[in-house]
């Protein structure tokens, strides 16, 4: 009795595993890697060519660039018959095939001829022909070095097309803050000038009652504009990517500083205003907190005007170090 | 006698040919030069690798330098200058130098170059570096006359004033024979 339940055991334990090792076969599956260089005329590397890896049995197709070096690189191949298409503009496509079979790396470059794209050639460059052998070629050489013989990986030369749209949509942003932040000048500066002369004039120096002259009204609209075109300005400053790892240094460590004078002032110079406004309109002389409003505005108007010339300050005159 | 004396000339004649030399960049100061009616700006890198084979009369010399290494002094400008010259998308400067192995006493070599930058190739003819020899190090100086319109890069603007096309590249390196 015990031998035969042992023996259905053993059974049932032998077809477990049977249905188990091709599961654990796939698990153990090799993966090979196909890379290349890929070069135009007179062995000159090209890069961002496409390169489309395609499983002919399966169907299954893996895509790339080739990096500023010309190397392209496919890794977690299974083994197989591959095709192999690569295509950069102004140069004729090649397709090759080649069979993948273990877990080794192997190498296939490809030698684009030119199109029908013309080459620009510099201006008061000489045409002669260019130096013969430029390739980049993964495998050492005699007579030419290689990015690898220069310790240089992969990985270093690889672009990253994310990180650069980051650094474009930056620096789009960061134009329109410093055009704005130069536009919001204008108002600002107006508004500093306007301000002396935004008292409503009473009669033979009597209490004022009702604060509506033009001037006022002028100074209020100035400040109106300033503000919003300077919060405006810090938005795209604000929103800006940033980019991680970079420490500040130079002139844009100032620049960034004074925000913390002229950005608080900003708030607090309109809430003055209101206050004095309210003040005046109440037939009262502006007292208290609210006749720091002046003050406050030209601290804040001159801390503005320093930050943006500590960002445009002549190169060899670095007082700020 | 005459194959002794024949053999004597063939080994000579070898002795005279040159023989396959090798180098590594020991050190290296490249400098760009940046020119705008507010600003004259320089940004400098040591991070230059290099290494050069002179075989069978000619040398071929690759450099390779990170483009995020270059440092004007202002970090802002400089990731301003990594966008605009697309240092995301094509991290490197490589550039290869090939001329002829000329005799160390010459002070001045001759080389063509290959840049590639921004995502473009430029060729440099003809180009002069002076050359100085101490030991088994040489070092050598020279200016790359590489300007923006050669690596189609976009001329970045202050106030609406653009910087200047020309984008001079200054070159020191030392060079250690291996």
């Amino acid at each position: 009795m015990k031998r035969k339940g042992a023996k259905i055991v053993f059974g049932r334990g032998v077809l477990a595993l049977s249905l188990l090792i091709p599961s654990l076969s796939s698990l153990a599956q090799v993966a090979a890697t196909l890379s290349g260089a890929i070069t135009g005329s007179a062995g000159r590397v090209v890069s961002s060519a496409q390169v489309s890896v395609k499983n002919v049995q399966s169907g299954k197709s893996t895509e790339t660039q080739s990096n500023s070096a010309g190397i392209y690189s496919v890794p977690n191949l299974t083994p197989g018959d591959y095709e192999v298409s690569v295509a950069a503009q102004g140069l004729a496509s090649k397709v090759a095939r080649i069979t993948l079979t273990g877990d080794e790396q192997q190498t296939m470059n490809f030698n684009l001829n030119a199109g029908s794209a013309q080459q620009e050639i510099p201006p008061n460059k000489s045409t002669a022909a260019p130096p013969a052998d430029l390739a980049n070629a993964p495998s050492a050489s005699q007579t030419s070095p290689s990015l690898q013989d220069l310790g240089i990986t992969p990985k270093q030369t690889q672009g990253n097309a994310q990180m650069q749209e980051m650094l474009d949509k930056r620096t789009h942003m960061l134009k329109v803050h410093q055009t704005l932040g130069l536009i919001t000048a204008i108002p600002m500066v107006a508004t500093v000038i306007t301000g002396p002369q935004a008292k409503a004039k009473g009669r033979n120096g009597q209490i004022i009652t009702e604060p509506t002259t033009a001037n006022l009204d002028f100074h209020i609209a100035l400040g109106s504009l300033t503000t919003g075109l300077y919060w405006t300005t810090a938005y795209y400053s604000t929103f800006a990517p940033k980019v991680s790892g970079v420490t500040p240094k130079g002139a844009i460590r100032l620049h960034r500083a004074l925000e913390w004078v002229h950005g608080p002032g900003m708030i607090l110079t309109p809430v003055l205003g209101i206050m004095a406004y309210k003040q005046e309109n109440a037939g009262e002389k502006v007292h208290g907190v609210a006749s720091q409003h002046g003050t406050v505005a030209y601290v804040t108007a001159i801390a503005y005007g320093a930050s943006i010339v500590s960002i445009s300050w002549p190169i060899h005159l670095k007082f700020w170090k | 006698m005459k194959k002794i004396l024949l053999a004597f000339l063939l080994v000579g004649l070898a002795a005279l040919a040159q023989t396959d030399t090798q180098w590594a960049l020991e050190q290296s100061t490249l400098t760009y030069h940046m020119s705008h009616p507010m600003h004259e700006v320089d940004g400098v890198s040591h991070a230059a690798k290099g290494k050069g084979i002179c075989h069978a009369g000619q040398c071929d010399f690759l450099i390779a330098v990170p483009v995020k290494s270059f440092d004007s002094g202002d970090s802002n400008r400089d990731l301003h200058m990594i966008e605009d010259v697309r240092g995301a998308q094509f991290p490197m400067v490589v550039v290869r130098a090939h001329f002829p192995d000329v005799s160390a006493t010459s002070p001045t070599i001759y080389a063509d170059l290959d840049v590639q930058f921004a995502g473009q190739t430029a060729q440099y003819k003809h180009l002069a570096f002076e050359r100085v020899t101490r030991g088994n190090q040489v070092q050598i100086s020279g200016t790359i006359p590489a300007t923006c319109s050669d690596f189609k890069i976009d001329r970045p603007s202050f106030l609406t004033v653009p910087i200047k096309n020309e984008i001079p590249v200054r070159i020191e390196m030392t060079w250690r024979q291996m």
